[in-house]
């Protein structure tokens, strides 16, 4: 079976096509503005050419773009409207109301997406237990949808207050809305998102609306041309919670594929870490202006039901919120060109980033600023005449200089002052990593360390030794890891709906009905995806004591419940809570909100290639070598340098020692060892 | 002492403040009540064996004045000498710590071996310690601390790791939600552990000397950045004032006055002329003056640096013994939440004269109503807790932003969330129109929340300002129109209620909660035309108030909603510098 998937991200979209003996062939081309397609269509046709393979031949093709995510940056979209309940209308502007920095009275919120002058209210009113208070008027509502299209409404959200429970209104509007304005397409909330808390709804259903005529567009158009192109298989999309659906699935659902490529970094950190035995790992992606954290639990990417899109400086409650299950990601501003400068006595590195433009001083295109990859360049990890796959070359003086200029002050050497830079940026990701682990439950020094992006690697074994953990793992190709991604993901389509009730006197039966209709739903969606019939369907519920404000989501029995299946449940959040915060309540009552259930299709794992195999333990032999600086032993030393591309299985390089690839390199410190596995990762063992 | 080398003292410095970070997450992770998980209503510090603060983490700014000198209360009460391994203390006494009962501080000694290198410490605000009113923040017919709730002075509740369990249980039992206290208590020692950990394997990873040696130069260090963020204010002295409505029905306004003196790199904030203590609940003991004294000059200096007893330095905040923001004993605190915001204020207005750029006019003012009573489908008591949250004032760039909570910072409850777990339906939660003070930039809107309540035999306690003295505007800005609390509005019985009355509503009542506008900056005349003529495309401003505050003409612009109560012309005076 051939499969092709690719990827596109801001700057490159990467391309991976898998052929029938299981080898990868990968590409790379710059994104293509304004319409990132052409780009795709192009670079699958070189692939497909290099590979000696036709369109026709590929079985399938998996998609991930940021397509979504760019229109809402960009505030692209025209002609939005929003429906709310009467006395609601500005449910978008009010939002959460918190802060999202206390002590900074110049911020502001990001402007919402609808105009309050393209926001109506309807009268109509239903309450918390679906019951209906104020009946919804068929010709009012004729008369607003008119109002409506004259005002140039051509994508319409509808959010009304408890459609979670009771979407007759929201489903009315739809109807009338196709017999008044029949090109109106409208996302109504009770099926974009039917969770309670209406600001999160809302919002959701609104960049629902926001994005789904841009991304109709394209999609149609990446089909036409796929099929002109005699492609005859299905074409599948990455959702931003790492499964893949085909692309009818998110015709009406856009807002399901807003942000893929992270997902994609984290299933292939995942199957690398299940390759080399490691089930519970921390991603650690770091590329030019930001560290990624996520977590990987039992192999499987850890995933949330909310996100919040475009944070202000990735300030938590700063972003626009939505109900989209997305892949559980911590953000920070470390990067190759995250600025050191001197503060309080001491170096402080990022969040402020010198970016690609001007970038690192070293970079010659008029950056000053020290940077992150400038100490990695002046502490010699970093080879100036092969950065970025040989495309460019740095200018190491550019970089002394520039680090001079943090190093003076403080009475530093360069050399000492690019270690400070290297030490303090590989802390605050060591920082960040223990609060992403312990705040999730888990102990750093039970956990493995996968690392990816142009600088992950340069950082990792040190970050890995600061937290305690044992292994690190750097798999190979790491460059377009995201496309590779895209070929990992399982079909997999998840609905979810609240309905707010204590568990002691909720009704099995109306819970069988209501998951009756979300798993007809789901299925729906993954049956028509999935080429054989091996579908799963996984219930979830998120549980909360009474009186609480949070939710812990624990995993529901199948089929019939009966009152035995919701004690059980409750059984099992008591567990949960009890590993998760110390102690369990099991005398207070508990409550559900939201009921969920995820249709799994079938999977076909990925094949990671297999390289070839050297005697165990056999040392690699260096390419080259250079001084690198180690302050463990005394500061220069002549350091070995291995060719990524040249390792075979069962190498073994002690640091301290350098490996080299095309877009990142690997610092192994003194007193590590990094041994080649059979799919061409190095994995070091950290001595604790 | 030598100076530690730069990289070593980044490394301290970045891992100290992380212990603190990892304190308040175990506190968040842990914590039973939702006010302490969901709101953040707690604070976490680090200090170092002398009792001096070395980081913060970054929560409640109600926290921040109190964290530094509770410790130095707890240790006056406990010598050094009778600390133990293990040892954990608490104290609620309102004047040595947070200005009110329910803010819970619990300190922990930490060893290292032999040696004490440390506390760590941390407060959060329990859900009810008992007293007269549900919330424990009665303002009413209170007159001493001792109708609040249950008071505990300095008090060792584990001795080397053993809790004092019958005193547990007496803490418990005061309270109306005994859970959520057992279940916040277990947090904040679960916090102690985790802080006493990581500062024993930080300390002992470089070595008590070294350490000490980083502690200095970080308290020094952040001490001449502030005192260099001072520096940069002109010298003066700036004057402020400004009210609080009430301290209840029938009350006369509280004088909030300040005199901030800038004078090289220090300064002094004084509350003198201010109205003395109240025989209510509304009164800040000098720590929560000081908070949000603090946590206005942060603002307007280093809002992004560390904060530790070296930043705080630099500033001295006084008020007359005997006045309300620095009662004597046993003066009432529960509600002094309600203060802050005017204490913050009167702080950015005084400054306003020295840094107009930096500061911003006042903002909407939140109403944190309670009630309870008897729900007729469920056949249980219930007590509802609301917070109502409008816009910020504007400053010298930009409009104030709407909807945004200001000095105390919070969340507002969904309305889906309240009504699937309380017997109320909200009717409206909507900007108002016309309520944002005029000017060059505009205060934000004010914020209508409606709530039917259906309840029967409701116990309802307002607690509401800014409805007799708007939210200033500064250089010309117009005050944002004043708030109000109406009952039943639009029906035969609708009537105005007091901004801190305690009233009996009946099922089916509707309150409407209208908070003020924030207050506006520079001149309404030098407002951009197309900003104007945006606001009233949008709806936020009339036609009319276009023409008559801003001087535009609109030619055939909507008219603004006509739910909205007319704009409040000419309201009394807010805030005044002289």
């Amino acid at each position: 079976m051939i499969r092709a998937g690719f990827d596109v991200g801001g700057t490159f979209t990467d391309f991976v096509l898998e052929d029938e003996a299981g080898r990868w062939h990968t590409g790379k081309r710059l994104t293509t503005y304004p319409d990132p397609s052409e780009a795709c269509l192009e670079g699958l046709r070189e692939l497909l050419a290099k590979a000696g393979v036709s369109l026709a031949e590929v079985e399938s093709t998996v998609h991930g773009t940021t397509l979504g995510s760019n229109i809402v940056i960009e505030r692209r979209a025209h002609g939005v409207g929003l429906i709310t309940t009467a006395g609601f209308r500005d449910v978008l502007q009010i939002g959460r109301e918190k802060r999202y920095q206390v002590y900074d009275l110049q911020i502001a919120k990001p402007e919402p997406l609808i105009d309050r002058s393209m926001i109506w209210e309807v009268r109509e009113r239903v309450l918390a237990d679906g019951s209906v208070l104020v009946g919804l008027d068929d010709e009012e509502t004729r008369a607003t949808l008119r109002d409506i299209a004259r005002k140039g409404v051509t994508s319409l959200a509808v959010c009304l207050l408890h459609s979670y429970i009771n979407p007759e209104h929201e489903r009315r509007i739809a109807e009338l809305a196709r017999e008044v304005a029949p090109e109106m397409v409208v996302s109504i909330s009770s099926e974009v998102s039917p969770q309670f808390r209406e600001y999160e709804r809302t919002s959701t259903t609104v960049v629902n609306a926001y994005v789904i005529t841009a991304v109709r567009e394209y999609l149609r158009k990446m089909s036409g041309e796929l099929a002109r192109g005699g492609y005859r298989g299905r074409l599948f999309i990455m959702q931003s919670g790492g499964g893949v659906a085909t692309a009818e699935a998110m015709w009406n659902l856009p807002v399901r594929m807003i942000e893929s490529g992270p997902a994609a970094g984290a299933l292939i950190a995942a199957r690398f870490g299940v390759a080399s035995g490691h089930t519970n790992v921390v991603a650690f992606d770091m590329g030019g202006t930001t560290a990624k954290l996520s977590m990987i639990v039992d192999g499987e990417p850890a995933s949330v039901g909310q996100f919040e899109l475009h944070r202000v400086k990735l300030a938590a409650g700063s972003g626009i919120p939505m109900n989209v299950r997305s892949l559980d990601l911590v953000e920070i501003g470390a990067g190759g060109g995250s600025i050191a400068r001197v503060s309080q006595g001491t170096i402080r590195v990022g969040p402020e980033s010198a970016g690609s433009a001007p970038g690192p001083a070293c970079y010659g295109r008029g950056g000053t600023a020290a940077t992150v990859t400038d100490a990695n360049l002046v502490l010699g990890y970093f080879n100036p005449a092969r950065f970025a796959g040989g495309t460019m070359t740095l200018d190491v003086e550019a970089a002394r200089v520039a680090i001079g200029r943090v190093a003076e002050p403080l009475g530093l050497t360069i050399e000492e002052a690019a270690w400070g830079i290297h030490s303090l940026v590989t802390l605050n990701m060591e920082l960040a990593t223990r609060v992403v682990s312990i705040e999730r439950g888990n102990d750093p020094r039970e956990l493995a360390l996968v690392a990816t992006g142009g600088s992950g690697p340069a950082h990792a074994c040190r970050m890995a030794l600061a937290l305690g953990m044992r292994s690190v793992l750097v798999p190979a190709a790491a460059g377009v890891a995201s496309a590779v991604g895209l070929l990992s993901a399982d079909v997999k389509f998840d609905t979810s709906r609240s309905f707010v009730s204590r568990l002691d006197t909720m009704s099995p039966d109306r819970l069988t009905r209501m998951f009756a209709e979300m798993e007809a739903e789901a299925v729906h969606v993954v049956g028509k995806s999935s080429a054989g019939s091996n579908l799963r369907l996984v219930r979830e519920a998120d549980l909360r004591y009474v009186g609480q404000g949070f939710e812990l989501t624990v995993p529901l029995a199948a089929g019939t419940l009966t009152s035995d299946a919701i004690g059980e449940a409750r059984r099992a959040f008591d567990e949960v809570y009890a590993r998760r915060y110390g102690c369990a309540h099991p005398d207070k009552p508990v409550e559900a909100t939201t009921w969920k259930v995820t249709a799994h299709g079938d999977s076909r794992p990925l094949r990671l290639p297999e390289i070839a195999s050297a005697p165990n333990g056999e040392p690699a032999r260096s390419a080259r070598s250079r001084e690198a600086y180690f302050p463990e032993s005394g500061g220069y030393v002549e350091t070995p340098v291995y060719d990524r591309e040249a390792l075979l299985a069962n190498h073994l390089i002690r640091g301290p020692a350098i490996i080299e690839e095309r877009e990142s390199t690997t610092v192994i410190p003194p007193g590590m060892a990094a041994v080649i596995d059979r799919h061409g990762t190095a994995r070091v063992e950290v001595e604790r | 002492m030598n100076r530690p080398d730069p990289i070593t003292l980044g490394v301290v410095w970045g891992a100290l403040q992380s212990v603190a970070v990892e304190i308040g997450t175990t506190i968040h992770r842990t914590a039973y009540s939702a006010q302490a998980r969901e709101g953040q209503d707690f604070s976490v510090a680090i200090f170092d064996r002398r009792g001096r603060m070395t980081a913060q983490g970054p929560y409640s700014p109600g926290h921040m004045g109190a964290m530094n000198f509770a410790v130095l209360n707890m240790i006056e009460a406990f010598p050094l000498d009778t600390l133990r391994p293990g040892d954990v203390m608490l104290l609620n006494d309102p004047a040595l710590g947070s200005g009110h009962l329910p803010d819970f501080f619990v300190t922990q000694p930490v060893f290292l071996g032999d040696d004490l290198i440390g506390f760590a410490t941390n407060i959060v605000h329990h859900t009810d310690v008992g007293g007269s009113r549900p919330g424990s923040q009665a303002v009413e017919g209170v007159f001493d601390y001792h109708q609040e709730g249950l008071f505990v002075p300095p008090t060792r509740i584990v001795s080397e790791g053993v809790p004092n369990e019958q005193l547990l249980n007496l803490i418990a039992a005061n309270s109306r939600t005994p859970e959520n206290i057992r279940g916040d208590m277990a947090a904040q020692r679960n916090a102690l552990r985790v802080g006493e950990r990581r500062l024993q394997e930080l300390v002992a990873r470089h070595g008590v000397e070294l350490y000490e040696a980083c502690i200095e130069t970080i308290l020094d260090e952040t001490e001449a950045t502030m005192r260099a963020a001072i520096a940069a204010i002109p010298d003066g002295r700036y004057e402020f004032s400004d009210y609080l409505d009430d301290c209840g029905p029938n009350t006369e306004p509280l004088r909030v006055a300040v005199a901030v003196t800038v004078s090289g790199d220090s300064i002094g904030v004084d509350f003198a002329g201010t109205s003395p203590q109240t025989e209510t609940g509304v009164n800040a003991y000098l720590n929560y003056t000081r908070s949000y004294s603090y946590a206005a000059i942060k603002c307007l200096t280093d809002p992004y640096g560390p904060m530790n007893a070296g930043a705080l330095r630099p500033m001295d905040v006084t008020a007359p013994e005997g006045s309300f923001l620095n009662p004597r004993r046993p003066a009432g605190g529960g509600p002094r939440a309600i203060i802050c915001y005017r204490v913050f204020e009167a702080v950015l207005g005084a400054l306003s004269q020295a840094v107009p750029d930096r500061v911003a006019a006042a903002s909407s003012h939140f109403s944190n109503p309670t009630w309870g009573g008897h729900d007729p489908v469920s056949g249980r008591r219930f007590v509802t807790y609301e917070l109502i949250l409008g816009g910020t004032g504007a400053r010298a760039a930009q409009d104030g932003v709407e909807a945004m909570a200001s000095a105390f910072n919070a969340s507002n409850i969904p309305v889906e969330a309240l009504e699937a777990v309380q017997p109320a339906v909200v009717e409206r939660f909507e900007l108002i129109p016309d309520s944002g003070g005029a000017g060059r930039f505009r205060g934000g809107c004010g914020v209508r929340r409606d709530i039917r309540i259906l309840g029967e035999s409701i116990k309802f306690t307002n607690l509401s300002e800014r409805q007799r003295f708007a939210p200033f505007g500064l250089f010309g800005g117009r005050p944002g129109a004043l708030g109000r609390t109406v009952v039943n509005p639009g029906r035969q019985d609708e009537r105005l209620v007091g901004g801190k009355a305690s009233l009996d509503l009946r099922y089916g009542d509707v309150v409407s909660f209208q908070l003020s506008g924030g207050g506006g900056f520079g001149d309404p005349r030098e407002r951009e035309r197309d900003a104007v003529l945006r606001d009233v495309r949008l709806g936020l401003v009339s036609a009319l108030a276009a023409h008559e505050q801003y001087g535009v003409v609109v030619d055939s612009g909507p008219s603004t909603s006509d739910t909205v109560p007319a704009v409040a012309v000419a309201p009394a005076s807010g805030g005044t510098a002289t």
